[in-house]
């Protein structure tokens, strides 16, 4: 029998090191496979690749013994691949009907629609993946394992040519558990119809419990492919991080416990469900998960930016939610995840910026003093080291490292009691990266309660007193001490309990 | 909303703005003051055009006092028009305010209830026309520029209700015209109203911590209200503003007319719209000001009053604003992408 789809030595590079390094693997059809590695190990090169986004700089795919024209998306889709994206590229506004024709257009046209026809074969469609929900409804409104089924059905929607391969791109990384099952039965149905399935994914439960067989990058290199039976989660991990965990070098800071500032008890919102923590004064605390984890929601939900409901306080006192004005008059600041969309005035002066929060400092009879407000925000631009040092100049002249610090100068300036940081360093580069690290250590330093949220693990053994791990909504796990390494941090994100405890 | 604000922001050009070219550019247009002043140099230029083409006309204090006189209500309302474009919202209904302003202070008086009480009603209703307008904007979460559209609909119609479809001018008190058509040092008194909000509005916008707020929630909202700012507050009164000013030039239009009829604010909107866009490149380019929409005024009804005394027909008026306003903002745009290119 011919493979579904070969891959022969595919390498590709981006302007410096090889992030994809003459990977073969080849997947039959009926198969499930699941490719995992981490961030940056090539997988999502490689889908891009075979979906034609990307031109490989060297190496062929064969899809059931065809050779696959790559660089072309058309040339993919002829030969039979079918993607499903991690963002599923559904238009929210759409119903099914509308939807599943972006992708293969309205069959029944002929001079019209044939609206019903097109309903019937939509609802079809959708029942053969095991849905049954309205169809007339838009995407927007549908359940997410309902939208990612909308996505299946749309890739496997009939066209010129069958489907033969069908992947997923992290298709459970935005579905709580019990939708994510429903996946799970979705996905072997279309497996047993005789089509090749390969997923990537972070979830190593989705790995034993849809999986047939498993490909493991690392580096851009094809580390193995073997069956899924006989492979137990430690011996993955050790896979796809490339060592033992028991290697740990690093030693958490050392934490000096002073008073509880923080308190938060029963914190739902969105995927989070019941968490609790604690940030005591000069602690750094981070927080770490896989996307639909709950992380990126904890901070706005915190400072009132988003609805949530559970208890936070700061010393002792209740901070009302919905209202930012109030958690920042009761001393907490936050610096959010993309600065673009959420913190930075763009066409305003950096002095703007910065005194955006605390205007009212330099505002006397009647007049805000300019002129003070130069003189304080230059000290601040001085001692964040922003370039170029001028106040007077727009954000939009900056670059993005200096941006963030701008913002973040925002916050410090006010001398948080505390301060909420999500994904700090994001788009930064290297050199203002660890001057930011340094301006948050010493923030801690001064008795600011710090929680740090973000993605770079290294970033989070780099600063942190501990780590709280969430997974699936809640608190999985606690990293501190001897076990604080990024690579157990990576492993208690993707599904193991008590990752490397001894 | 700036003018800027409508290009998308590319995040891969924006780091490498403020190279060594946009700088040194940056400086040759400075020097010049190209970038903040060209509305000025515009201006006298079409001063010096207009003396050398028609001088016994353009060149004489009466031609001077009918351009300031005739400016003075529409420069108020693109004053109070600055206050919500500034924090992102339209104010499409501030014509049907003003009209309504009229026809109030004129209905008190055309009543017998004196032209005192006649302010203050008006003024009273543009404050709730604001109000109206905040809370569907803001609570409805209805788009600021149709929330407005279907205001000033709504408002025409009740010009119409109020004056029941005819020229009021009835009972007109002369103390209350006396407001509109006094001349001090030899202008209109409007006109000195007009410089007396322009300073409040100016200070406003400039010194105190709720201009800086407005402009924040202009140029970026999610990020205002992730900095602690009301940003529902702040909208609010930017519509209340919008509408009691709306409404006082209402009243000073009244005086001057000694009249009202139905539908006397609408041709104020558009002038006052394009006052407000054309300011914004000018000043503090990228963002509506106080000081920029007075150039703006003040050009556009120099250019326009010049070409009727050279002879150009009646709706030179529309065109040039038109034209004007395309041109400018064009350029503005332009001048921006180069410096970020």
């Amino acid at each position: 029998m011919t493979a579904a789809l070969t891959v022969t030595n595919m390498s590709k590079s981006f302007a410096g090191p090889r992030v994809l390094d003459s990977v073969s693997l080849s997947v039959e059809p009926g198969e499930i496979r699941a490719l995992v590695g981490e961030n940056g190990s090539g997988k999502s090169t490689l889908i891009k690749i075979l979906a034609g986004f990307h031109v490989p700089d060297e190496g062929s795919a064969e899809v059931a013994g065809e050779s696959l024209h790559l660089g072309h998306g058309e040339a993919s889709e002829a030969l039979g691949l079918r993607f499903v994206h991690q963002d599923l590229g559904l238009v929210n506004t759409l119903d099914s009907v509308d939807n599943i024709a972006l992708g293969v257009g309205y069959p029944s046209f002929r001079g019209r629609i044939r609206w019903r026809q097109e309903r019937k074969r939509a609802r079809e469609a959708l029942a053969d993946l095991g849905y049954d929900f309205d169809i007339r409804r838009p995407a927007g409104s549908l359940a997410m394992s309902e939208r990612t089924a909308l996505a299946v059905a749309r890739a496997l929607a009939p066209r010129q040519t069958p489907a033969k391969v069908l992947i997923l791109d992290e298709p459970t990384a935005n579905l709580p558990a019990a939708e994510a099952q429903r996946l799970f039965q979705l996905t072997r149905r279309v497996a047993e119809s005789g089509m090749a399935v390969m997923f990537v994914s972070h979830h190593f439960d989705e790995v034993f419990g849809l999986a047939q067989s498993v490909t493991v990058l690392r580096d851009g290199k094809h580390v193995i492919t073997r069956p899924v039976a006989g492979l137990n989660e430690d011996q993955l991990i050790e896979l796809v991080i490339g060592r033992q965990l028991e290697q740990v070098t690093h030693d958490a800071k050392a934490a000096e416990r002073r008073d509880v500032v923080l308190q938060v008890s029963g914190l739902d919102c969105d995927v989070l469900n019941n968490v609790d923590m604690v940030v005591h004064a000069g602690e750094i605390v981070g927080i770490a998960g896989i996307t639909g984890s709950g992380r990126d929601e904890v901070a706005t939900a915190l400072f009132g930016g988003t609805d949530r409901s559970g208890e936070v306080t700061i010393n002792g006192a209740a901070v009302p939610k919905l209202r930012p004005d109030r958690s920042m008059a009761m001393g907490m600041g936050l610096v959010p995840a993309e600065r673009h969309a959420n913190a930075a005035f763009m066409q305003s002066t950096l002095r703007e910026n910065i005194t955006v929060v605390g205007t009212g400092l330099h505002w006397r009879n009647g007049f805000l003093r300019k002129g003070r407000e130069r003189s304080d925000v230059a000290v601040w631009l001085e001692r964040l080291d922003v370039r170029p040092r001028n106040s007077e100049f727009a954000m939009s002249d900056l670059s993005g490292g200096n941006q963030q610090k701008v913002v973040l100068a925002r916050w410090l300036r006010m001398g948080p009691k505390v301060l909420i940081l999500n994904e700090p360093t994001q788009g930064v580069d290297v050199g203002a990266k660890s001057d930011i690290h340094k301006l948050v250590d010493e923030a801690a330093a001064d008795g600011t309660a710090v929680l740090v949220i973000s993605t770079d693990h290294e970033e989070l053994v780099r600063l942190c007193h501990r780590v709280l791990v969430l997974r699936r909504g809640k608190i999985a796990d606690e990293i501190s001490g001897g076990r604080m390494d990024h690579d157990l941090i990576t492993a208690a994100t993707i599904g193991r309990d008590r990752a490397g405890a001894a | 909303m700036t003018v800027n604000e409508q290009m998308p922001l590319d995040p891969d050009v924006q780091p490498k703005a403020g190279g060594p070219s946009a700088r040194a550019r940056r400086s040759w247009a400075a020097t010049l003051g190209l970038d903040r002043f060209s509305g000025l140099y515009v201006w006298a230029a079409l001063i010096l055009l207009f003396a050398l083409w028609v001088p016994h006309l353009f060149l004489t204090a009466t031609n001077f006092r009918i351009i300031a006189g005739s400016q003075a209500i529409t420069a108020m309302v693109a004053l109070g028009l600055i206050v919500p474009v500034a924090c992102g919202a339209f104010d499409l209904s501030i014509g049907g305010t003003l009209g309504m302003g009229v026809c109030i202070v004129v209905w008190f008086q055309a009543n017998h209830h004196g032209f005192i009480l006649g302010i203050f009603a008006a003024l009273a209703f543009g404050l709730l026309v604001g109000l109206v307008n905040a809370f569907v904007v803001v609570v409805l979460h209805v788009d600021s520029f149709i929330a407005t559209l279907g205001m000033g609909s709504i408002l025409s119609a009740g010009t119409t209700w109020v004056t029941g479809g005819f020229q009021v001018a009835n009972g007109i008190s002369p103390h209350f015209t006396a407001i509109g058509q006094k001349q001090v040092l030899g202008l209109p008194l409007p006109v000195y109203y007009m410089v007396i909000l322009a300073i409040i509005l100016w200070w406003l916008l400039e010194y105190t911590p709720a201009g800086r707020y407005l402009y924040s929630v202009g140029g970026n909202p999610q990020a205002a209200r992730l900095a602690g700012i009301r940003v529902g507050r702040i909208t609010t009164s930017a519509f209340v503003i919008c509408g009691v000013v709306a409404a006082f030039a209402g009243v000073m239009l009244a005086a001057e007319l000694g009249s009202s009829s139905p539908d006397v604010g609408v041709p104020y909107l558009l002038p006052a719209f394009t006052a407000v866009f054309l300011g914004a490149t000018q000043i503090l380019p990228g963002r509506v000001n106080v000081l920029g929409t007075l150039i703006a005024i003040f050009l556009l009804a120099t250019g326009v009053k010049g070409l009727q005394l050279a002879g150009a027909p009646g709706y030179i008026n529309d065109l040039f604003n038109g034209v004007a306003l395309i041109i400018a903002v064009a350029l503005a745009v332009r001048f921006t992408q180069r410096k970020k290119a």
